[in-house]
């Protein structure tokens, strides 16, 4: 069944990670999405790990595309590129700064033959000031935007989240907003428009929360082990034979905690009344709920948990994560086979009711490269004629 | 110029709490809707998480809420139910975090239908914390459940120790970007002649879907070998030291098998042209810098010279060589960045008499205009007036 995109044609020049899985998402929306290599590849083939010989961040990070080779430095090519841009509803590249448009696909050039391009200009830093022709990878912004100053256990200065991608990939999700409200506004106006989408603003909207303490405290924020900073009782408390991941956010879930680990007149010490003196008051609550939680296994506080109420869960791993009821029944893993083998990748983001889409295949690199242009070519007749 | 925005006209009455939903409410403000948040009890309990600003509203709150307007309602009273519904009958969309048996309690029973009978055009987001179906649909979560679920916990903190979160709030503020994706593409659908529908979301279903590369790596890899498949069992990574703070850096990578060139020039600058003839290094820098395969084991011998400098000269160095590289900012040191400065990120709106920063909508419009509103609302202040309009006694 179609998605809210049916209809609409993606062009994706970009490499590697914060690009391509824009195309990807968009696709999953309905797009019909076209990827378009250099002839030396994608490098996201060769970084490990291989499956059957294939890099597997190409193959999840490019589910729902058709797969073209050009290459730019050919002039032929070339033009047949900025041919295949002038079809596109949506346009993304994220070369390094100013290499898009000596390759003769800038946005002016692209606008001049298609005024209706949503053209999405992925960067590193952003495309003005001190930074703005720098590139950038995921763990280069995890350090620049204070993403891994955030993490490690209290005390730590500093920690990566070790390695998926993940700020590339919130480039990507933010820039998958930005191109819905762009062609909801081409809807009124007609036209499309350039969008700068910069891993640099990614990152801090996916630190919106502790971004908006720095500015209430004037203070950077901290590591702080498996707690956050404005909410208590939310934290891993070690039990029995492993750790339970539990959370109050409000009155009701405060006083089901107090239930469930026995001491229900906690509920109404003034010490831990409200959030913000639990927050206050986050040792004491520790001295008091740690041996408790320490004396019985795991599955204990599960289940006192759930009758009360109360958020809690276990850490899983990825075979648990892959099988898990939960995570099938709800579609949040596909599985994918291509000719590498059947992948893993994550799931549909969003389930829509009426107009659901699906995960496909990535391409072959280059596989319809022909077809694609021989499309274009009947086009360019029609046009003409 | 307000007529200009993407979402004028569009109505939004919001049922959430915490960061999910609000922070979906917030973009889709910015970009011209109108926003009702409707609140029960003591309200959203992001009101009662520090820090607090002057007036005494959490920071967090603020950030998440301004610009909309406040309802408060009582799901026992008769008119307060009419009046949600009225409000329901009169919007475009409906972003909520509550389950079904929630929404009927408010009297918005068969809201969450796949399409809702009684306003067919109406874009539902629901929003939950492990989906809608399955052996745990209805049951709480949280930011740190969906971590700990999604198993985000294994790759920060070491083996054998005490569990490590991510510090950023992943789960909901992912979730609060692809709802707001969900409602821009259902009302996508709608403007080009789909009727309304519902849109499903959770917690831990964004995280999964953002942890696509790892899952891709686990499937079935030709070796166990890299940091995509082993990051769980490796030891925190915390860069690589200089004289003053840690940075990350790295040479090799975008287009082919090779890489960028740029190492072999790198390291001479640096006083490290020992590793030029050691067979241990590569010549571009690939598997000793950035993730590559030896960089940990060889970390030591890139500090020897790197701690003699402080972050930001090496950080200036490879980006002289056209390699990437970041020192590890505290988020002090990033807001005097002149990088931030210049893609005007941050931005001062109202709160009560005082200005506060703001993060505005993340991405850059040639074209289209944004309106980024202060004021987040006191639990109930405009609950007389949208009453009044939505023509109902309180």
């Amino acid at each position: 069944m179609p998605g809210p995109l049916t209809g609409l044609r993606v062009v994706d020049v970009s490499i590697m990670a914060a690009g391509p899985w824009i195309g990807s998402l968009l696709g999953e929306l309905g797009a019909e999405v076209i990827k378009v290599e250099p002839p030396a590849g994608d490098g996201t083939r060769w970084v490990e790990p291989l499956q059957h010989g294939m890099g597997t961040n190409y193959l999840c990070l490019n589910v729902n595309k058709q797969g073209v080779v050009l290459d730019f430095k050919n002039p032929a090519e070339r033009a047949a590129a900025l041919d295949l841009a002038a079809t596109a509803d949506v346009f993304v590249q994220n070369f390094r700064g100013g290499v898009i448009e000596r390759l003769g696909l800038g946005y002016d050039a692209v606008r001049a033959r298609n005024p209706r391009v949503v053209y999405c200009s992925v960067s590193g830093f952003g495309e003005a000031g001190p930074l703005g022709k720098e590139a950038c990878a995921d763990f280069i912004m995890q350090a620049y935007s204070g993403f891994a100053r955030l993490n490690g256990r209290r005390g730590d200065e500093v920690e990566a989240f070790r390695f998926t991608g993940f700020l590339d990939l919130t480039t990507s999700i933010v820039a998958v907003e930005g191109v819905l409200a762009a062609l909801l506004a081409r809807e009124a106006t007609g036209v499309g428009q350039k969008l700068e989408v910069s891993m640099l603003q990614a990152a801090l909207e996916m630190q919106a929360t502790r971004i908006a303490e720095l500015f209430g405290s004037g203070k950077s924020p901290r590591p702080l082990g498996s707690e956050a900073p404005g909410l208590c009782p939310d934290r891993a408390y070690p039990a029995l034979d492993g750790e339970v991941f539990v959370t109050a956010h409000d009155d009701a879930q405060w006083r089901g905690f107090c239930a469930a680990i026995g001491e229900p007149a906690l509920a109404d010490d003034p010490r831990f009344a409200t959030n913000r003196e639990r927050v206050a008051h986050r040792a004491e609550l520790d001295a008091i709920a740690l041996p408790i939680f320490a004396a019985r296994p795991m599955i204990w506080w599960l289940r006192a948990c759930d009758r009360q109420g109360v958020p809690c869960a276990m850490a899983q791993n990825f075979e648990q994560i892959r099988y898990h009821a939960q995570v099938r029944d709800n579609g949040m893993v596909e599985e994918v086979r291509t000719q590498w083998g059947t992948v893993v990748v994550g799931g549909l983001p969003w389930h829509f009711a009426a107009t659901p889409a699906a995960v496909s295949p990535p391409p072959v690199p280059g596989a319809d490269t022909e077809r694609v242009l021989a499309a274009l070519a009947r086009t360019r007749a029609e046009a003409i004629q | 110029m307000t007529d200009d925005l993407p979402l004028a006209g569009i109505r939004i009455v919001e049922v959430a709490a915490g960061v999910a939903g609000p922070l979906a409410a917030c973009r889709l403000a910015d970009l011209g809707a109108t926003v009702i948040k409707v609140e029960t009890g003591d309200g959203d309990w992001m009101r009662d998480c520090p820090p607090f600003l002057a007036d005494g509203t959490g920071s967090v709150f603020f950030a998440l809420n301004r610009g909309k307007r406040g309802i408060r309602i009582d799901p026992d009273a008769t008119l307060d139910r009419a009046t949600l519904r009225r409000l329901v009958q009169g919007a475009d969309v409906l972003v909520t975090d509550r389950t079904t048996a929630e929404l009927g309690a408010l009297g918005l029973a068969g809201v969450d239908a796949d399409v809702c009978a009684w306003h067919p055009a109406l874009v539902v987001a629901q929003i939950s914390a492990q989906g809608k179906r399955g052996p745990l649909a209805g049951k709480p979560g949280s930011e740190l459940v969906a971590q700990a679920m999604a198993g985000y916990t294994r790759y920060v903190g070491a083996g054998g120790q005490p569990a490590v979160r991510l510090g950023a709030d992943v789960a909901g503020c992912a979730t609060g970007i692809f709802t707001a994706q969900a409602v821009l593409a259902a009302l996508y659908a709608r403007r080009r002649g789909e009727g309304g529908q519902r849109v499903d979301l959770s917690l831990l279903n964004s995280l999964l879907a953002m942890k696509t590369v790892h899952l891709a790596a686990q499937s079935d890899p030709d070796a166990f070998e890299g940091p995509r498949v082993g990051g769980a069992y490796d030891p925190p990574e915390r860069g690589w030291k200089t004289a003053d703070k840690p940075i990350t850096f790295a040479f090799g990578g975008a287009v082919g098998a090779e890489g960028r060139p740029g190492w072999t020039q790198f390291v001479a600058a640096m006083g490290l042209a020992k590793m030029l003839d050691d067979p241990r290094y590569d010549k571009n820098g690939r598997l000793t810098t950035g993730l590559g395969p030896k960089a940990r084991e060889l970390k030591p011998e890139y500090e020897e010279q790197f701690v003699r400098f402080p972050a930001e000269e090496v950080v200036a160095r490879v980006r002289e060589f056209g390699g990437f590289a970041s020192a590890y900012l505290t988020h002090e040191e990033l807001m005097r960045e002149p990088q931030v400065a210049a893609l005007g990120i941050v931005r001062e709106l109202g709160q009560r008499g005082s200005k506060v920063p703001a993060l505005g909508f993340p991405v850059k419009f040639g074209a289209t205009p944004t309106a980024l509103r202060g004021e987040a609302p006191r639990l109930g202040e405009h609950t007389q007036d949208i009453v009044n309009e939505a023509g109902g006694a309180a």
